[in-house]
Parts: C-alpha cells; sequence; structure tokens
C-alpha cells in the first residue's frame, strides 16, 4: 500500500513537473515573425507626432484605454477594466487596471500617463488626427491613480470609439509620462516605451523596426520571441520574399489576390475596411472657393442632383469591384453603410444601377446633353495604392457617356493643400475612407459637418449638420442606429453626395511559419500580433 | 599640377554650390511637407503653427541664406519628419550603398573585364559572338525586370539566395549582380575595343616576336596597356552606383541612400534630400577629380601637358 502510495506520489510529481515544464515551454515565445509592410508612415513614435499612418508599426508597442471585441466587434477593455458613460454623454469615467507596466521598468500606468497622452494629443501644432476631438475634452479629472473622468461641454457619445486599439488608426496610444519627461522627448523618440506585448528593440528609419516579446505581459504573451517589420515598397519583392520564405507576413493589395492563389500563398482576408467613393469636389456653397458652374454643385439644388446621379448610373461599379480589386469587397449604395452594420437594411445597400442610357438622359435633362469637362485626380493614398486604378475606371465610364475627363495624377503631398483649404472645386477624386468610427456619422463630422474644428472636407448642407448634431448628443445607441437607419441613410442615398462603390476588404498574404490569427472585424491595418501562433 | 589641382578643387566647389542651389529651389517648389506631416483633418492654426517650428514660414531668399551658412559650418540641419540631424541619417545608409556599390563594381569588373579580353583575341570567334551577346543583353534588360527575375529564379523557385533584404553575403549577390550586369556590359565592350587596339601595336608584335608566351602577352603587356581608360570608368561608374542605385535599392528592399533620397523626395523632407544630393555630388565630383589625377598620373602625356599648362 505504501508502496503504490509512493508510486502515485512519484508518478503526479513526474506529470506535474512534465506538465508545468510543457506549460511554461507553451507560452515561451519562440522564434522571429518578420513582416513586409509598404509604409511604417512617418515613423514617429509619440502621441502629438504621428499622424495615424504609424498605426500598423505601432500597435505591437501600444496600448489604448479600449479595445473591441473579436466577435462582435464591440468596445472591450484594455488599459481600462471599466468605463462609464455619464451625464447623457458628457462625461466619461475610465477606471484602469492595477499593475500595468510599461516596458523595460519604467513604472506603472496609472491616470496620470493618460491624462498627459491626452493632452499631448491635443495640444496646438499636434499632428495626431484625433487632436480637434480630444480638443472638446473640458477637463480631465483624476479622481485616484487609477481613476480618470473626461468631461466635455456637450455630449461626446462615440469617445469610446476614439480611444480603442480595435479601429484603424488608434492614435490615442498610452506613453508613459515619467519616461518622456525624464529622457526628454528625443531620446524618447529614440527609444519608445509603451504596455504592449511587444517591446522596442531596434529602429532603422525606412528599413525595419524589431520588437521583443514581453514575457510576463497582462494581457498575452506572445508566441513568437521577435517580431520584425521590414519596409519593402515593391509589391512584387514582397510577394517573392513570402514565397521564399524570407518574410511570413505581407502586405499587399487585392489586385494581387489572383496571383496569390495561383502560387499557393495563403491569404487572410480583413473585411469591410474602408468604404470606396469617388468625392465630387466643390459642394461647398458658404466657402469662398465656392464655384456655381461645377455641374454637380449648381445652386440649382435639383440640377445638381440629377447631375451626381448621372454620374453614379454611368459607372459600372461591380466590374471596378472585380477587376480593379480583385472582388475583394461589396458595391453598396448608401454613404458609409457595411453590410454588417445593424442599419444595413435590404434598401441602403442597394447599389446604383449601371445605366449609361440613363445617365445620358440625366445629364441632359440637368442641362449637360453634350457632358461637361471634368477632372480626375489620380492620388494613391498610404496602404490604397489601388485608388487611381479606380480614378481612372471611373474616368473611362465618364467619358462613354460624353464627359471629357482630364486626368491629373497628383502627389498626396500636393494635393493635401487643396484638400484641406478646399480649394479642389470642379475636381473629383477616387477615395476609400479607412473605417475611422463605429457608425457612418462619426467619419461624417469630418467630411461634412460645417462647425467641426478642422475637417469639412467635401460637403456642406444643412440637413446633414442637423443629423451630425442629434447623433453626436444622442446617448442612446439603439436610438442612433435607428437614425441611421431610417433617416440618415436613406437621406444620403437619395442626397447622392458622391459616386457610391462599395465596402472593400483588404488580403494579408501569410506564410506556412503562421498559424491562427485572430483579426478584429472592420480593422484596417495589421494587428493582434501578440495572438498570431506558430504554423504547424 | 598643383595650379592645375587648385583649379579643379574650385570648380569642384562651384559646382556643388550650383548644384546644392539647384535642389534647394527644385525641393520648393514639389511641394509643402507640412501637408505630410499633418492628418488632413487638422485646423490651420496647426498647419501654421508647425510650419513656424520647421522654420518653412521665412522667405525663401533667407531659408536658402540659413541653409548655405549652416553647410559652410557643417550643419546639414534636421529630418523635417525624424527631426533627427540628417547626418545621422546619411551616416546610417551609406554603408549599405557603399558594400553594394564595391560589390557591383568588382562584379562588373572580374565579369567585364576577362570576357572583353577574350572577345578581343577571339574576335569574330564563337565567344566573341556569345561576349557580344552578353553586352547587349547586360545594356537592355531594365534593372528593375532583371532583378525581379533574379528574385524569381535564384529566391522563390531554387530558394539559393534571399529575395531581400540587407544581411549577409549572400543578401548582396543578386542586387550586386543586376547593379553590375549593365556596368558590366559596359567595361566588357571598352575593355575589347582597348585591347583590339593596343593588340595591333608594334610592341605587342614584338612581345610576341621575342617568343613570350601568349598569356603574358595579353595579361602583361596587353592588358596593362588597355586598361587605362577601363579604370578611369570603373571609379565613375563606383561612383553613380552610389547615387544611381535606386531601382535597385528599391527592388531588393536594400536600404541605401539612393531609396533614402527617393523617400525624402515623395515625403518632401527638404532636408534630408538636399544633403543626400550634396554628399552624391561631393562623391562624383570627387571621384572625377580623383580620375583626372589618376589618369596623369597613369599617363605621363597628360601629365606633362598638365604641368606645362
Amino acid at each position: 500500500m505504501a508502496w503504490r502510495r509512493c508510486c502515485s506520489v512519484l508518478i503526479v510529481v513526474v506529470l506535474a513537473g512534465t506538465l508545468g515544464v510543457g506549460l511554461a515551454s507553451a507560452q515561451q515565445p519562440q522564434g522571429t515573425l518578420t513582416v513586409a509592410v509598404a509604409t511604417f508612415g512617418n515613423e514617429r513614435w509619440l502621441a502629438h507626432l504621428y499622424p495615424g499612418a504609424e498605426d500598423v508599426v505601432l500597435k505591437p508597442m501600444m496600448e489604448n484605454l479600449l479595445s473591441r471585441d473579436l466577435k462582435t466587434g464591440d468596445l472591450s477593455p484594455m488599459l481600462a477594466e471599466r468605463w462609464e458613460v455619464l451625464e447623457e454623454g458628457r462625461a466619461w469615467r475610465f477606471s484602469l487596471r492595477k499593475g500595468v507596466q510599461f516596458h523595460d521598468g519604467h513604472g506603472e500606468m496609472t491616470a496620470e500617463d493618460i491624462k498627459f497622452t491626452i493632452a499631448s494629443i491635443a495640444k496646438e501644432g499636434s499632428a495626431n488626427g484625433l487632436a480637434p476631438e480630444f480638443r472638446l475634452i473640458k477637463s480631465m479629472e483624476i479622481d485616484d491613480p487609477y481613476t480618470i473622468t473626461f468631461r466635455f461641454e456637450k455630449p461626446f457619445v462615440a469617445f469610446g470609439n476614439k480611444v480603442t486599439q480595435g479601429l484603424f488608426a488608434s492614435s490615442a496610444f498610452i506613453h508613459s509620462k515619467h519616461y518622456i519627461e525624464t529622457v526628454g522627448e528625443e531620446a524618447a523618440e529614440r527609444h519608445p516605451v509603451g504596455t504592449g506585448p511587444w517591446k522596442f528593440v531596434e529602429h532603422i528609419r525606412g528599413d525595419r523596426i524589431v520588437y521583443e516579446a514581453v514575457e510576463n505581459h497582462w494581457r498575452a504573451v506572445p508566441h513568437f520571441k521577435r517580431l520584425v517589420f521590414l519596409k519593402v515598397p515593391e509589391p512584387a519583392t514582397r510577394m517573392a520574399m513570402l514565397r521564399a520564405g524570407s518574410v511570413d507576413v505581407i502586405e499587399i493589395g487585392g489586385e494581387y489576390v489572383e496571383e496569390l492563389k495561383k502560387v499557393g500563398v495563403r491569404t487572410l482576408t480583413m473585411p469591410n475596411v474602408a468604404w470606396l467613393c469617388v468625392l465630387l469636389g466643390g459642394q461647398w456653397p458658404s466657402k469662398s472657393t465656392y464655384d456655381p458652374t461645377v455641374p454637380w454643385a449648381l445652386p440649382d439644388a435639383e440640377r445638381a442632383r440629377k447631375v451626381r446621379q448621372a454620374l453614379n448610373l454611368a459607372v459600372d461599379k461591380q466590374a471596378i469591384m472585380q477587376q480593379v480589386l480583385g472582388g475583394l469587397g461589396s458595391v453598396l449604395g448608401s454613404w458609409l453603410i457595411y453590410p454588417t452594420d445593424p442599419w444595413a437594411t435590404e434598401a441602403l445597400m442597394r447599389p446604383y444601377p449601371y445605366d449609361p442610357p440613363k445617365a445620358k438622359a440625366l445629364l441632359a435633362e440637368a442641362g449637360y446633353p453634350k457632358g461637361f469637362e471634368v477632372t480626375m485626380n489620380l492620388t494613391a493614398w498610404p496602404g490604397r495604392g489601388y485608388l487611381p486604378d479606380v480614378g481612372e475606371a471611373v474616368a473611362t465610364y465618364w467619358e462613354k457617356v460624353g464627359l471629357k475627363v482630364k486626368r491629373r495624377p497628383v502627389d498626396r503631398a500636393v494635393f493635401s493643400a487643396d484638400f484641406r483649404a478646399r480649394a479642389y472645386s470642379g475636381v473629383t477624386l477616387a477615395y476609400a475612407a479607412p473605417l475611422v468610427g463605429l457608425e457612418p456619422w462619426e467619419f461624417l463630422i469630418r467630411a461634412g459637418y460645417t462647425k467641426a474644428t478642422g475637417g469639412n472636407l467635401f460637403i456642406e448642407h444643412a440637413q446633414l449638420d442637423a443629423f451630425i448634431e442629434r447623433l453626436s448628443t444622442e446617448p442612446d445607441r439603439a436610438e442612433r442606429v435607428r437614425i441611421v437607419r431610417d433617416e440618415l441613410g436613406p437621406w444620403l442615398y437619395e442626397y447622392v453626395p458622391g459616386v457610391a462603390i462599395g465596402a472593400v476588404h483588404t488580403i494579408v498574404g501569410a506564410g506556412p511559419r503562421v498559424g491562427d490569427w485572430p483579426l478584429i472585424p472592420g480593422h484596417m491595418g495589421f494587428h493582434n500580433w501578440e495572438y498570431v501562433t506558430h504554423g504547424r | 599640377m598643383v595650379a592645375y589641382l587648385i583649379g579643379r578643387v574650385l570648380q569642384t566647389l562651384l559646382s556643388m554650390l550650383v548644384v546644392i542651389s539647384i535642389v534647394f529651389v527644385l525641393t520648393r517648389l514639389s511641394g509643402n511637407p507640412v501637408n505630410l506631416l499633418l492628418d488632413v483633418n487638422a485646423t490651420q492654426r496647426d498647419f501654421d503653427l508647425l510650419t513656424r517650428h520647421l522654420g518653412l514660414d521665412k522667405p525663401l531668399p533667407v531659408q536658402y541664406g540659413i541653409y548655405v551658412k549652416n553647410i559652410v559650418q557643417g550643419d546639414f540641419g534636421k529630418s523635417v519628419l525624424s527631426r533627427r540631424p540628417v547626418i545621422e541619417h546619411i551616416r546610417e545608409r551609406l554603408p549599405a550603398t557603399v558594400e553594394l556599390g564595391v560589390v557591383a563594381m568588382l562584379l562588373s569588373v572580374l565579369i567585364g573585364v576577362p570576357i572583353g579580353v577574350y572577345s578581343a583575341v577571339r574576335r569574330g570567334g564563337v565567344l566573341d559572338s556569345a561576349a557580344r551577346v552578353f553586352a547587349v543583353l547586360g545594356q537592355s534588360l531594365p534593372p528593375f525586370w532583371l532583378g525581379l527575375m533574379l528574385i524569381l529564379f535564384f529566391g522563390v523557385i531554387l530558394g539559393v539566395l534571399p529575395a531581400g533584404g540587407r544581411g549577409g553575403l549572400q543578401h548582396l549577390l543578386l542586387p550586386a549582380f543586376t547593379l553590375g550586369y549593365f556596368t558590366s556590359a559596359a567595361i566588357m565592350r571598352l575593355t575589347r575595343s582597348s585591347m583590339l587596339e593596343v593588340l595591333g601595336a608594334d610592341y605587342i608584335k614584338f612581345a610576341r616576336l621575342k617568343g613570350l608566351h601568349e598569356q603574358i602577352v595579353l595579361w602583361k603587356h596587353g592588358l596593362k596597356n588597355a586598361l587605362l581608360p577601363v579604370i578611369t570608368f570603373a571609379v565613375l561608374l563606383f561612383v553613380q552606383f552610389l547615387g544611381g542605385a535606386v531601382v535597385t535599392e528599391t527592388v531588393f528592399a536594400w536600404p541605401g541612400l539612393g531609396r533614402l533620397i527617393l523617400e525624402s523626395i515623395t515625403t518632401r523632407d527638404y532636408p534630408i534630400v538636399q544633403a543626400g544630393v550634396l554628399v552624391l555630388s561631393a562623391l562624383y565630383l570627387i571621384g572625377n577629380l580623383l580620375v583626372d589625377m589618376l589618369y596623369s598620373w597613369l599617363n605621363p602625356k597628360i601629365r606633362y601637358r598638365s604641368t606645362a599648362g
């Protein structure tokens, strides 16, 4: 009996030991995950210095207050373990997780770091895309080291979407106040510090960024020991590097999907990450740059609407989606609505048909039987290299209904000045708006709210202002969903602000070393590296 | 000789001043970098503040004056994007470019010279025809296409060489060959024509009559004299490799100076573009100067004329 008991104890000890070792080695990060991307953005690491395109390479190292659920897409805890919306959206209180450490022993993350980061984003001269919205914060109150309350003059019902890791570009990454104030901004830029599952090792500008796994991270211990980002601007080289095994993951446009399939490369699809359309510049009658002769922005609203409708009907959106984007997307009617949204009704998703004869008839009704001259800007935006091809395709369709289209290849740096000053009346361009907010009116604040501090980039209308004001102060999400579904969506569909093409997906090429990779729905750009498992 | 050198140095400095002036004006014609540094949603006030912070609100002549003054003091300024000293960026990228340039030039010479010599010796033969095909291909294949084909064959199909990036010697072979093939063809043609001229000279006939071994005639007496134009050409090529490898660097994701300048042009990072072009033009002009000096040293007739002049 004693012998049996002894054997049992021994077996338990051996099993426990084996299991323990097994668990330890299973959790031990191993190997290197190498990723080839087209751009690192501006390669700035402090909160007030990155406009947003750094999202992909910053995400491994940094964290936000909130994230988004992998299945539902709803807001979920990250650095804040709880949050409350108070006073009908005029105050947001976040309860922070205790014990979250900044890398390299730079201390615990507290409410002081949150306040410091948000203030840094909001300060004058900040390059951060969230600056105009964070300037709406009236006060930041630190109730205790783990609780912070943001107060606003007016309800800010979507503030949670501004501090979430689950969208592109999540620019509100939390930085260490103590570290930046101690070493100075220049040193902090050379060696940034965050709370994410990967810590900074090396950055060679324009070449590589190297991260190492944080082995006892509070949220997720990465499966790989190292994460290396290589900047490889040429897509053919990225594909070859993936096929040769030099890299494990590549950023690639949908136009390469067929080629990747042919050579047997595994692809992952990130669905509904951006909304593709053609912007029709000049719909801003209250501005000095308004040109009343632009056909789609005429003072006669009904004639102008007929022109915009004609420009829609003249374009075979399905063919563009298939030929230019490799079928990676859905052609949709009403603006900024994705098929998975709660407000996406059949009527709103129904695309404008491809009907060139009707387009010609509408142009004639609007007073342009012989068409008119129009400029199509062919401009590529980061991560959306297909846009000039979309612009070219649309231009070709417009020519078929009698328009004379002047193609203007123009660099983003040059066009950005016109974009900002709204000095592009009569100019059109293909644009893909990334999903920057979970509700469509959040993007419309930037695109068409006349009282926004920045933004208001291509359209203004009193009705749109009214919608945005109602939605942005409506604390009940169910009611917001109803307003978008029953009022804003149909209004946009009828108003026809531009040429609606639809929701686009993006793809990722992945090599054999990559196993499972859970992705957040609607998130443009790479993320969740810490959850990527080893391939079998 | 001293007067000649002083003259050449002054010419070089003047050329560099012209280069930096042209680059200064052209970069400023290409758009404001602040547009790329800020989100499109930024306010006019943010835009103005950043413009002032970067010193871009000053009149162009003032900016130019500050720029030239700083260069004279050895200060190339700070990158608009990274705010790090430009010289750090150049120092970071120059080794990769020099490494690629040196290996590409070595490959060019090691391939081009022997083929050129044998092509001249076997003039009209199979080897000569093959060499001429090699030369035509080398000078007509676009580097981006050749690079991609090499990546596909050696990197993807055979899997024996890395498809891109910078690392050990293995990483160097494909980009160096892509860069060097074009010039090896040129070196081959130059060596061939130079050797044909030399092989017809009296002293070669005399060497053969003396009964010297053909290899000695070719390599010692023939090539030594035929190499003069090849060496000068190779030095200039090397300098061109340093700045002209943009396509190869892009295709192979090679983090060199050419790519840095190209990326800085697209992001309107004026200080890096200006400093990069300045460094490359300085290298080119210094290379030219060295070639002239080398030439006058190798060819006593030139030295005599220079000294006499």
